[in-house]
């Protein structure tokens, strides 16, 4: 029999193991690699010849550096817009929808249960040149030509990215609004605050760690994003996250994808903590 | 007193119990295959299947000639491998890959000799060719005038029309051809000349493309692209459709070819059945089915000398005899020059 201390390791090892091996080495692993001076077989004896070449090379070229900040805006852009698109979408959920609330859940994450890929694709046939919009603008004859801008381009990849996120971006601010004691908007009520006033000095308040939470969830992943821009970004859209996986699966380069990959790790930390301390997270917690 | 058998070994225990089960699944009748995508379709490998039912073929992704490389130096536990042209010595030098008995190949005859020598390193047969191909310019005739240089790529009156292939090292190559370079001894200068012309080029493109029957087809027959950069596959898949008119150019600098090679694992512990597996690549309706449902070459000339339908001799230039004296066969290059030409590559993309 195990006994309760037991039973707590006997549950924490294996996810422990499995954030090790599967997380933590490879984290490390890829941080080794990036100080390899040039890409070849890798074994342990080359990994520990360390060289800062891949990193001078990133800093002599500016063109990547300022990718990095484009694909931070952009992830800026998209964070904002699904947490601002999916906020009425929870608060709807959580103080309007009563007993439907479930299934109205339920039809939010409906989209997510299918893949990825195909929501995204989906978007590709909507917005191409010969897509359901092109062919409607034609057909009631407002153009002659199909408007080229709707797809490959930096405004696909965001609108694209914010569709993606909203169902996801709903469930940790309708989380915290259901926490959002409904004694404290009667007591407003009571004191003669009216509902915009409830809404802007209770609820919002209440559900400002569901927020933030939603806005860090969306926008460090987004730095990094390379699916959707591969996929509906064009020369146009062309993202960070992009960028390293051409020199890991295209150029076969990975201590220069790794190193890429370190920087926009660094980066994210960075500005994931100036911005913590911007808005005071301790106190928007408390 | 026996040790007591703590949560933490018990924990161990099932994670080493894992790893010997999955180790043992790796049995002898299995192959696995580093593969280019859409290469894992059971067409390309119809004999080998038909001839060995119980045999357990699975297919490792390559994106690239790069990664197939990269995927085999970083101990990828595949026991054939496929690339293109110009990465043949590499795997040889880096010992990845073991030499082809062709006694054992039953096939091997039907090869020309001079797919044979591309097979060759340092006079010795690493590797067996299969499908074969042209890259060209494919263009609609309703919109674009006679293509008659590779410099059609930057021609800005197609702006938002063209496509060129998302790789480096093949923009290098496009860049030799329309300045005359030796590809094989692209200067620095040559470089950042073909840099800023690409970087100047990359608003001409409807988008950078990455598969072939994936975006370059559907977006040509779409109407969005009317110029590109492409192999014969799409050029033949749009004279069947007749969804565009289109013509796939004789530039006056020569078309590129390039020809497909496998290679068997240094490492692999199955030797004679990754043989076999290469023998009934070369087949007589494997090889078919690359030509007639995928519209690549194949090695065995039989299949190429059997060909009759119009579309696909148009497509190979069969009625050419003389396409093949300009083509430029995509040469070796080093591992630095591949290196700077994909970093440049980049800097292009990220401009």
């Amino acid at each position: 029999m195990l006994g309760r201390r037991g039973s707590l390791r006997f549950l924490t090892v294996p996810p422990f193991a499995w954030l090790i091996v599967l997380f933590i080495l490879p984290l490390l692993l890829a941080i080794l690699v990036s100080f390899r001076g040039e890409r070849g077989p890798i074994d342990f004896g080359s990994l520990l010849q360390l060289s800062t070449l891949q990193y001078g090379k990133i800093l002599d070229t500016p063109s990547w550096l300022r990718l990095l900040g484009t694909s931070a805006a952009m992830a800026l852009v998209v964070a904002a817009g699904a947490t601002l698109l999916a906020f009425p979408i929870a608060y709807f959920l959580a103080f309007r929808a009563r007993h439907r609330a479930p299934i109205f859940l339920i039809l939010l994450l409906v989209p997510a249960a299918t893949s990825f890929l195909l929501r995204v694709m989906a978007w590709k046939l909507l917005l191409g040149g010969s897509g359901a919009i092109n062919t409607f603008l034609i057909w009631i004859g407002v153009v002659h030509e199909p408007i080229g801008l709707l797809l490959y381009s930096q405004a696909a990849v965001i609108i694209t990215l914010i569709y993606v996120w909203i169902p996801f971006a709903a469930l940790p601010i309708y989380a915290a609004l259901q926490r959002v004691e409904r004694s404290h908007l009667e007591a407003a009520a009571d004191l003669g605050s009216g509902p915009w006033s409830r809404f802007w000095r209770v609820t919002v308040p209440l559900s400002l760690p569901g927020v933030l939470a939603t806005f860090f969830m969306v926008f460090i992943p987004t730095v990094g994003e390379y699916v959707t821009p591969f996929l509906v970004g064009g020369t146009e859209g062309f993202m960070y996250g992009l960028l390293i996986q051409d020199f890991f699966s295209r150029a076969g380069n990975w201590p220069l994808g790794s190193a890429l990959a370190v920087i926009m790790l660094v980066v994210t930390i960075g500005l994931v903590t100036i911005a913590l301390r911007l808005v005071n997270l301790r106190r928007a917690l408390a | 007193m026996p040790a007591r058998f703590g949560p933490a070994r018990m924990s161990l225990t099932i994670l080493f119990g894992s790893m010997v089960i999955l180790a043992a699944c790796a049995a002898p009748n299995k192959l696995l295959v580093l593969e280019w995508s859409g290469y894992d379709e059971p067409d390309f490998w119809t004999d080998f299947k038909t001839a060995n039912p119980d045999t357990a073929v699975t297919f490792e992704p390559g994106s690239s000639d790069a990664d197939v490389l990269a995927k085999m130096e970083a101990g990828s536990q595949a026991d054939i491998f496929h690339f293109y042209t110009g990465w043949q010595q590499f795997y040889v030098d880096a010992g990845l890959v073991k030499e082809i008995d062709t006694s054992k190949l039953t096939n091997w005859d039907k090869v020309p000799q001079s797919f044979k020598d591309l097979g060759k390193v340092d006079g010795k047969q690493y590797y067996l060719p299969w499908d074969w191909g042209f890259t060209s310019i494919l263009y609609n005739t309703d919109k674009v005038t006679e293509v008659t240089s590779w410099d059609a790529l930057f021609d800005d009156a197609y702006t938002g029309h063209i496509s060129m292939w998302d790789d480096g090292p093949s923009a290098v190559t496009v860049s030799s051809y329309v300045h005359g370079w030796d590809e094989t001894a692209i200067t620095d200068e040559q470089l950042a000349q073909a840099e800023q012309e690409w970087k100047d080029q990359k608003a001409l493109n409807f988008h950078y493309w990455t598969d072939e029957y994936a975006d370059l087809c559907p977006d040509f027959e779409g109407g969005d692209i009317w110029l590109a950069y492409a192999w014969q596959g799409c050029y033949a898949t749009i004279l069947y459709s007749e969804s565009q008119p289109v013509a796939y150019a004789n530039p006056a600098e020569g078309r590129n070819s390039w020809v497909g090679l496998y290679g068997i694992s240094s490492k692999t512990a199955n030797y004679d059945l990754a043989l076999q597996f290469l023998d009934m690549k070369l087949a007589t309706l494997t090889c078919s089915n690359a030509v007639t449902i995928f519209y690549y070459g194949c090695a065995n000339q039989e299949v190429m000398d059997g060909i009759e339908d119009p579309v696909l001799i148009q497509a190979f230039g069969i009625d050419d005899p003389s396409i093949l004296d300009s083509t430029n066969f995509t040469p070796p290059v080093t591992e630095a020059q591949r290196t700077a030409w994909t970093e440049m590559w980049g800097r292009v993309k990220a401009e």
